[in-house]
């Protein structure tokens, strides 16, 4: 950036035109479908609206927020959000290091389980919450017909609301695990084998050199991972639609489904949009959180 | 620490399976191929399933499936039924076509954007670059839940509700993808400017005929990318799109689930292999260029 100070050269002035030039068709794509939207969004989670024409009557107030917090169905779309965040890390995140450690030692199979796993990341959201919803189908879904096999009683895996919830995350977690494996693969690349191989030789057993050297090496790429597995939690939408509908009676919703609903269903836009706002506050809230949780015990430890 | 350099320490032969890239024939590597086949057999069973089902008929999905026999995995009697009647009766190949229009103007649209926008950041010196890059790898952080009313209303707004524009346009611009090009035109040693300058080219000139043959790599790669998501995209189009005539495959597909009055699940399973199967195996085989994509994408 500082390359070049600024030199009195023709041919670069013209950069002044070129250069605002290229980038407008970019800054009105984001402007218009992107920030527009996102003041918008704000705006309107203090506006009213007709139910109707869906247009702005004018301004609420932190009404549509009150009327959120006192709708139940609200609040436990707070709650679910919260649990889908903490089981989709708990099983995620160790699932994607675990994974990644095996396929970062190179043995046979290692393309073959990393071609699977990619597969499963390249396939549509819709499409794989439908094929596993054949797979949990109550009844005659395969998973039932499987248990019924070993002689272990069927799970109502999407009828019940616990059971809906775990089957909603695992369904996700083989989807997208991909990801944070590839960022946990990319981090343990990065550490040089002498390192290990040092520590290896001063005696160091297998558990104490990941504990000691691979995990804190790592600690950059466990930020990242957490923090995308956390916004995709947060995010969880297509499968709840696909698979449970927000069911059964609400106990799948969680707040992206809630302002949906709001929007499409109940025709309510200042809901909508004050049901969303709350969960960035709480999303930006979790992730300095989590920033701040894992670079203090890390720090300790080193100590 | 005493640096202790005995290499007949048993310790250093375990830890070699993790040092060296060749695969040792010992118990531990055995025991890691045995896991690496039941990883990739997991991850690869739900869409095999789905594709095996998919052969079967449509009176016999779910009565072979349940009580479970070799029949729940395997077709009893392959038939390309499902096939024939979801391009015949369901019009597969019209929702295949919009999904096609989807994604190939999505695609066009960023791959334009985020080239002139990233050789911009990357290359040229204008007042304010820094502070409009920075806002525009902000927008990476705005899920598209947050401002779905309002971006409905934006695209509705414009009167291209229910129109092929309103499934691509609002993605035209990416933070990702100008982030990818910035990065690959920043690594373009600048004595290739320098030297197409000193022949008198300008920057237009530059950016086509110098950068642009440079950075084929990450243009795969952002193609790759914006291809599939744009392909496996659902919440938008499902809001967005209410001329059924006009809908993605995808949403498609998903109202076949809850059919009321007869059962579509093969048609639907024949219908979740066609659409699934090819993405898959191209990102598999492309695979270099995928993971440069996501690794871009999660790094930003």
């Amino acid at each position: 950036m500082l390359r070049g100070l600024r030199t009195p050269d023709p041919t670069r002035r013209t950069e002044n035109y070129f250069g605002p030039a290229m980038v407008l068709p970019a800054l009105l794509g984001l402007g218009l479908f992107q920030f527009y939207p996102l003041v918008s969004a704000v705006l309107n989670s203090f506006r009213t609206f007709n139910a109707f024409t869906k247009r702005p009557t004018g301004w609420a107030g932190w009404n549509n927020f009150i009327e959120i917090f006192a709708d139940d169905v609200f609040r436990n779309a707070v709650l679910i959000t919260l649990i889908y965040i903490v089981l989709m890390i708990a099983i995620v995140v160790p699932m994607a290091l675990g994974l990644a450690i095996l396929i970062d030692k190179r043995m046979r199979g290692t393309a073959l389980a990393r071609a699977a796993i990619l597969g499963a990341l390249a396939s549509s959201e819709a499409v794989a919450a439908l094929i596993w919803n054949q797979l949990y189908e109550p009844g005659t879904g395969l998973f039932d017909a499987i248990l019924k096999s070993m002689g272990l009683p069927e799970q109502p895996f999407l009828v019940s609301g616990p059971h809906a919830i775990v089957s909603i995350v695992v369904m996700t977690a083989w989807k997208d695990v991909g990801l944070p494996m590839l960022i946990f693969l990319g981090g343990l690349q990065a550490i040089s084998p002498q390192l290990i191989e040092a520590a290896a030789l001063d005696g160091a057993s297998s558990w104490r050199i990941f504990r000691r050297i691979t995990l804190p090496l790592l600690r950059p790429s466990l930020i990242l991972a957490i923090f995308m597995v956390t916004v995709a939690a947060a995010r969880l939408f297509t499968p709840i639609i696909l698979l449970t509908q927000g069911g059964p009676d609400g106990q799948t919703t969680n707040v992206p489904f809630y302002s949906y609903a709001q929007a499409f269903e109940f025709s309510s836009p200042g809901t909508a949009s004050a049901s969303v706002m709350f969960m960035m506050v709480i999303l930006v809230g979790i992730t300095a959180l989590q920033a701040f949780v894992i670079r203090d015990s890390n720090d300790g430890g080193r100590r | 620490m005493s640096e202790n350099v005995d290499t007949d320490l048993p310790v250093a032969a375990i830890q070699s399976s993790a040092l060296s890239k060749r695969a040792p024939r010992d118990p531990v590597s055995l025991i890691g191929t045995i896991s690496l086949s039941l990883i990739a057999f997991a991850f690869a069973f739900p869409i095999a399933w789905a594709a095996l089902t998919s052969l079967k008929s449509t009176s016999s999905v779910i009565a072979t499936r349940y009580p479970l026999t070799v029949w729940s995995f395997f077709p009893p009697h392959p038939t390309l039924e499902n096939y024939v009647f979801l391009f015949n009766e369901l019009k597969l190949g019209r929702h295949l076509l919009n999904t096609a229009i989807a994604s190939s103007g999505q695609v066009l649209l960023v791959v334009i954007t985020s080239t002139l926008a990233g050789y911009a950041f990357a290359r040229l010196r204008f007042p304010g670059r820094e502070g409009l890059f920075a806002l525009t790898l902000l927008t990476a952080f705005i899920p598209l839940e947050v401002i779905l009313v309002p971006l409905y209303q934006v695209v509705s707004g414009m009167g291209l509700t229910s129109t092929y524009a309103a499934l691509f346009l609002p993605f035209a611009a990416q933070p990702f993808g100008i982030y990818l090009m910035r990065q690959s035109f920043r690594q373009i040693p600048p004595e290739l400017d320098d030297a197409a300058r000193v022949d008198g080219a300008g920057t237009w000139r530059i950016f086509w005929r110098i950068a642009m043959p440079n950075v084929r790599p990450a243009l795969a790669t952002l193609v790759l990318i914006q291809f599939i998501w744009s392909w496996n995209a659902y919440l938008w189009p499902l809001v967005i799109m209410q001329d059924p005539d006009k809908q993605i495959v995808q949403v498609m597909l998903a109202g076949l689930k809850g059919s009321p009055n007869y059962s579509l699940d093969g048609p639907l399973f024949a219908g979740l292999t066609f659409v699934t199967v090819p993405l898959v195996v191209m990102a598999i085989l492309l695979q270099r260029y995928y993971v440069r994509g996501l690794m871009t994408s999660g790094i930003r």
